[in-house]
């Protein structure tokens, strides 16, 4: 078998191990390992690199940013802040149609600034909101899917832990592919929000309506809010004006939000247990799994798939927008049934050589930022479908009287939304771009 | 027996997963001291960022992450794609857990044996980082204290899924 051919055969075979339940780092790991193995004809090359291998991914100040922006939103989920911002939201949209529904939807958008993960700003907010949609009686449907998909707002709007390891993955600068996410995250917010108007006007009676709430109010409400606002400009102003590194916009973020919680009298000692526990499991997690990634993609250079690949799509002369709906179905299709993280880890070391080759018509830089938020919404889509959507599960154990197919319904306009959003984004770069060009032209 | 055994690999990653989040917690106010530090450097007070901030952002952070692995091994955390596993009968998964909680102590195994001879290596050469001038090999000995934790839960959790294949409590 030629190494080429190596490299094809690892593909089914990943996958096989994947759909066994093996953890995919585990899978990742094994596939690389013995994939190099086949190619070198010993395993001393694999053992020599473990050496520094481990330890040096572990300590890559790139990566480190992670279990940063992690533990900052774990302290966010307990700053009370979600609450906050829900009572802001509804005194601006509770009086309308729907209106609790938008503002579950606009609070998620706002902790989405403080929170770069979306399992968490489903949970936090679905802990606030869901009463709250109860009370008001709209069905489980309508509110755990509004929910579950103002949760991915975690990840759309920044900071976000996936950009950060896109960014990494493609060599694209994390300041630039911040400000790219911004407008593409409030369009998903606004489009969440028109979902949610559109579906209690097709099926009326599904919500009642709150009062009216007076403008001295609102603003009262809305002041409420000020440490977010104020940590996310921290944060992603500070990364983009060069004040601080990524990693360290990361601790600030995590003091702020630490902060916050400690003052709102959440952070008992066994919180802060839960916090920095459940910090620990979702970043082993993400570390195994960039480590497994980057063994697995060690093998693939060797037998040279990545550079044969991208030179075949490039001779085969194919429309570069037929190729980027090909890939970007592919991520919806593989969204549905695995998680996002490592779908990133896995496909952009392999995928993004290949589209660079295309032409699109718009500089590398350019290219580099508006893919990402492609692939950034079509891998979070994979949180709200069916049968592997984690939000959906997420939001949906927490709605008892809710069964699991209302929620899978409920979700569906929603994916909906998000696949319209993508196309138009597909469509016109210029959405995502113009904020970035906007602020190089002041040229920092 | 089994009981005294999954007590000792519960402290075992719990200990070390707060370990891991204590200097996490350091490495946050070091980072927040540092660019205070740094916002003075104009005013030319003798004030400034910490000397070696990155390095030890980057040691800190390797420390965290071995100490973190323990937890996610012992809690089953590790993302993995469940659709297929209501359609497979209960002891072909069972199997399967096994052979994967094997294959994962074997890996952790390996990984640790190789990250104590790469200690050793950076002791001999007497590498150091760049900036704070810090040993690197001492990096690799923190970081082993996770390492070896990792290897222990694992062979825990062999155990563990053994127990769940024959019907065992856990």
């Amino acid at each position: 078998m030629s190494n080429f051919e190596l490299a094809i055969w690892s593909f089914p075979v990943l996958l096989l191990l994947v759909f066994l339940r093996a953890p995919i780092a585990l899978a990742m790991i094994g596939v690389g390992a013995a994939g190099t193995y086949l190619v070198i004809g010993t395993p001393m090359m694999t053992l020599n690199q473990l050496k520094t291998l481990t330890y040096g991914t572990f300590s890559n100040y790139s990566f480190s940013i992670i279990p940063l922006f992690l533990l900052m939103g774990q302290f966010a989920t307990l700053s009370g802040m979600s609450a906050s911002l829900f009572r802001a939201a509804e005194s601006f949209l509770g009086h309308r149609r729907g209106g609790v529904a938008m503002s579950a939807v606009g609070a998620c958008a706002g902790f989405g600034a403080i929170c770069g993960s979306s399992l968490a700003t489903a949970a936090t907010m679905g802990q606030v909101a869901l009463p709250e949609l109860r009370r008001y009686g709209y069905p489980g449907s309508l509110a755990t899917g509004a929910l579950a998909a103002g949760g991915t707002l975690g990840i759309l709007i920044p900071p976000s832990v996936i950009l950060v390891i896109y960014a990494i993955l493609a060599e694209q600068n994390i300041e630039k592919l911040f400000v790219a996410a911004l407008v593409p995250g409030l369009l998903a917010a606004l489009g969440y929000i028109l979902t949610i108007s559109i579906w209690v006007r097709v099926s009326p009676n599904s919500a009642a309506v709150r009062d009216r709430v007076p403008w001295a109010e609102r603003l009262v409400a809305l002041g409420q809010v000020w440490p977010v606002i104020l940590i996310f400009v921290v944060v992603v102003g500070g990364i983009y004006a060069g004040i601080f590194t990524p990693t360290e916009a990361a601790a600030v973020g995590a003091a702020g939000t630490g902060i916050a919680a400690l003052a709102s009298g959440e952070m008992t000692w066994a919180r802060l247990q839960e916090a920095i526990l459940s910090t620990a499991s979702s970043s082993a997690m993400i570390f195994l799994i960039i480590l497994g990634a980057g063994m697995y993609n060690n093998f693939l250079s060797l037998t040279q798939l990545p550079q044969t690949a991208s030179v075949w799509v490039g001779d085969q002369g194919f429309s570069p927008w037929f190729v980027l709906t090909i890939v970007l179905l592919m991520y919806l299709l593989f969204g549905c049934v695995m998680d996002s993280l490592s779908m990133v880890l896995l496909t952009v070391p392999i995928i993004f050589p290949i589209m660079l080759v295309l032409d699109f018509g718009m500089s590398p830089d350019d290219f580099g930022l508006w893919f990402g938020i492609l692939v950034l919404i079509v891998v979070e889509v994979g949180l709200i479908t069916p049968p592997v959507g984690m939000n959906l599960f997420v939001i949906n154990s927490m709605a008892k009287s809710t069964p699991i197919g209302h929620t899978y319904r409920g979700a569906l306009p929603f994916v909906v939304t998000d696949i319209v959003r993508v196309a138009i984004l597909a469509s016109f770069p210029a959405i995502t771009l113009w904020l970035v060009w906007l602020i190089d032209s002041f040229g920092r | 027996m089994y009981g005294e055994l999954r007590r000792f690999a519960e402290i075992i990653a719990q200990v070390l997963a707060l370990a891991g989040g204590a200097i996490l917690i350091v490495l946050v106010v070091l980072n927040c001291v540092s660019i205070v530090g740094r916002a003075f450097v104009p005013l030319d007070i003798g004030i400034g960022p910490i000397r070696g901030i990155y390095d030890m952002t980057e040691i800190g952070m390797a420390a965290a992450i071995f100490a973190f692995l323990p937890w996610a091994q012992l809690r089953d955390a590790h993302a993995r794609v469940d659709l297929f596993q209501k359609a497979m009968p209960v002891k072909f998964n069972l199997s399967l857990d096994l052979l994967f909680s094997v294959a994962m102590a074997f890996i952790a195994v390996i990984g640790t044996w190789r990250l104590y001879l790469g200690m050793q290596d950076k002791l001999s050469y007497g590498e150091t980082t760049l900036i704070a001038q810090i040993p690197v090999w001492q990096g690799y000995a923190a970081g082993l204290f996770g390492a070896t934790g990792f290897v222990l839960v694992s062979l825990f959790c062999i155990l563990r899924a053994s127990r769940r294949l024959v019907g065992l409590e856990d």
